[in-house]
């Protein structure tokens, strides 16, 4: 058991290192010069050529990649993840005060994804079949085939403009997240939601769920009691990636709903080319998948009992 | 218990099941009666396919989900007819009252639980006794079930027990309400042979002390021969001849049983005697015609079997009441008798 969890350690690790060679390379190889922009910042758009390959020489920016690209590494496990081209901050401090906001709506997002997906795959099995199960089938399949901005737009418009009823800016009151976190969790809810219901459905067809019938238990006690214990490991694992898609969707919620959170940063390191900020998220959303997909195959490990048992010693 | 011994304890009349899947229609039971009495064992024998269990299972509502089942017929416990009750209270009767054994143990029990809370729960939920109590009867019925180190066994997982050891606990399961009727479909069917010998006279053994009506469904002849008292043959969901087993396996009358008997392998046989099978292959039963339908693969089929359905009659017998579904088989039976 302990010698599983260590080479899933060992192999997060070295997904984290592979992952983040890549994405550096690729903005290195991206056009545009960050000497040649720092210049520009300093002396105007009619920064000399000199000018640029003195700061290039500072930065490094003429060794060779891996040199580049392993000092960068080393520095980011230091803590030292450079300096915002965009705004001169240091990235560490924008990312303390912008991670908070992320987690915020991160974490809420995924309780009410949660919540949403069991609580309609469940109903789905429940009805089997009926009018409501094919409501709930309907919901799921728009929810997971509407986009993000279009969704806010939605909740805008009825609950803050018509009704008035919820701030349009995020970031504020507890109310204030409402529409954020339901907008994001739209679509991971929708996903799950169809695979909890699609593993209850096939397992009411296993064996075991027949002598739960045979024990005298209703149908939805056998759902609950049988079926619902044995979807954990799949639906965990979804709900991992699913979490972990949510930071790619916090980059449109985000900016949609005004909240200064790492989506947004990422979105403005975009389009100010700032490489450095680009980097430096993108090791973070590396890091994020690779922890929540690490910790969820740990979870899996203790809850199925044939992976748990067998691997003993 | 103030059960009479002289009335069944499970009583089929006239039992009509269509199964309903996807754009297909099938007529899995077509008309069967039978009757199961307490401290009995009813063996129910016949090819795959050919609705025993669709015919055992039904009436008490156990048939997977996916399918829709119309049933027609009477299935009668006491006084309660099963057949047409609605999903809550086929499901309150289920409970306890009856004991069902599968095939295949280790997809039977639930794999993300310890086999002991499985039985310790079931145990609460139908007797009322306290959490501990229940735990303790639970053990007892491990024991009980002849599993050795009970209470080792108690914290396993399904799949760290061998195949036979799942089968006592699934026996123990289904003994947890005390019911007075055990289906049991092919229990030794997964299990090698030494262990079905032990799980055979478990069940035996159980019935002696409980005085407990086993229903048995088994394609294994032997297996009747060694622990059924009566038989049905079940051919494409029509009984095709019952009786007791020693008047059935001895005085086969209908075709399809004198068929299914020559099939069985005989070790006294001498090597040289070849195993008849019975040629053709069962009819489909998505499409009904009129008459037996054994005549297509029957040697001794007449014009009329195409046309008539046969009727179950009763013929002489020197042990029990003796019933068969073939006039051509009767005939000669009379023929010779007058002759
Ligand atoms: N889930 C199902 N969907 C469609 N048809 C089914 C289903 N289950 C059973 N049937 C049909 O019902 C008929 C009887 O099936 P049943 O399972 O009772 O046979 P059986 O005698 O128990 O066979 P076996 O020895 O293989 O268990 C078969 O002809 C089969 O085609
Ligand atoms: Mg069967």
């Amino acid at each position: 058991m302990s010698k599983l969890i260590l080479r899933r350690i060992i192999l997060a690790i070295g997904l984290i290192i592979v992952a983040s060679a890549l994405t550096f390379s690729i903005i290195a190889a991206a056009p545009g010069n960050v000497a040649a922009l720092i210049a520009e910042r300093k002396a105007g758009p009619s920064a000399s050529a000199e000018l640029v390959q003195q700061i290039a020489e500072e930065l490094g920016l003429n060794d060779p990649l891996p040199m580049r690209y392993g000092r960068w590494f080393s520095d980011a496990i230091r803590g030292d993840l450079g300096d915002s081209l965009r705004t001169g901050k240091s990235i560490d401090q924008e990312f303390s005060e912008r991670i908070p906001i992320t987690a915020i709506l991160l974490g809420g997002g995924g309780i009410i994804a949660f919540v949403m997906s069991l609580g309609i795959g469940l109903l789905g099995a429940v009805s089997n079949g009926r009018t409501v199960d094919h409501l709930l089938r309907a919901f799921a399949l728009i929810g997971a085939s509407t986009p993000n901005f279009f969704v806010a737009a939605l909740l805008v418009i009825v609950f803050s403009v018509s009704l008035g009823w919820l701030p349009a800016f995020g970031g504020g009151s507890f109310v204030s997240w409402i529409m954020p976190c339901v907008t994001i969790a739209l679509f991971p809810g929708s996903v799950l939601s169809r695979v909890v219901r699609v593993n209850l459905q096939e397992i009411m067809s296993r064996p075991f769920a027949t002598t739960g019938f045979a024990k005298g238990y209703s149908r939805s006690s056998v759902l609950i009691y049988e079926a619902l214990p044995n979807i954990a490991v799949p639906y965990l694992t979804t709900f991992g990636a699913q979490f972990t898609l949510m930071i790619i969707g916090s980059i449109v919620v985000e900016t949609v709903f005004a909240l200064n959170g790492i989506g947004a940063f990422f979105i403005e390191a975009i389009r100010f080319r700032d490489f450095i900020s680009m980097q430096a998220t993108l090791l973070l959303f590396i890091v994020f998948f690779v922890f929540v997909n690490l910790f969820v195959d740990i979870v899996c490990l203790f809850i199925d009992p044939r992976i748990r048992r067998e691997t003993h010693g | 218990m103030n059960i009479k011994l002289d009335e069944p304890i499970f009583e089929v009349e006239n039992l009509v099941i269509d199964l309903y899947a996807a754009n297909v229609s099938v007529r899995a039971v077509d008309g069967c009666s039978f009757s199961v009495y307490p401290g009995e064992t009813l063996a129910i024998v016949g090819e795959s396919g050919s609705g025993k269990t669709v015919m055992t299972l039904g009436p008490l509502g156990l048939l997977p989900e996916g399918v829709s089942v119309d049933m027609k017929g009477i299935a009668r416990s006491g006084d309660q007819n099963l057949i047409g009750q609605s999903e809550k209270s086929l499901a309150k009767l289920r409970g306890g009252n009856y004991g069902v054994v599968f095939q295949d143990p280790i997809s039977a029990l639930n794999p993300m639980k310890r086999i002991g809370p499985q039985l310790a729960s079931q145990v609460f939920r139908l007797t009322g006794a306290s959490k501990e109590k229940s735990k303790e009867i639970a053990l007892d019925l491990l024991r009980r079930t002849g599993i050795p180190d009970p209470v080792d066994r108690y914290t396993r997982y399904p799949h760290e027990m061998s195949g036979g050891m799942l089968q006592r606990a699934m026996i123990a399961l289904a003994l947890a309400g005390r019911p007075r009727i055990l289906i049991a479909d092919e229990p030794t069917t997964a299990l090698d042979a030494t262990v079905q010998a032990q799980i055979l006279e478990l069940l035996k053994e159980i019935q002696r002390d409980e005085n407990i009506a086993i229903v048995l469904i088994t394609h294994d002849i032997g297996v009747v021969a060694a622990v059924a008292d009566r038989i049905v043959i079940l051919y494409a969901g029509r009984v095709a001849e019952t009786g007791t087993v020693t008047e059935v396996l001895i005085n086969p009358v209908h075709p399809y049983t004198k068929g299914l008997l020559a099939s069985v392998p005989d070790l006294r046989a001498k090597q040289s005697e070849l195993l008849t099978g019975i040629p053709g292959t069962p009819p489909d039963q998505s499409q009904l015609k009129p008459g037996c339908r054994f005549s297509d693969r029957c040697s001794n089929a007449i014009e009329t079997c195409w046309q008539i359905r046969p009727t179950l009659k009763e013929i002489e017998s020197s042990d029990g009441v003796h019933l068969v579904a073939c006039p051509v088989e009767i005939a000669n039976i009379k023929g010779k008798g007058n002759a």
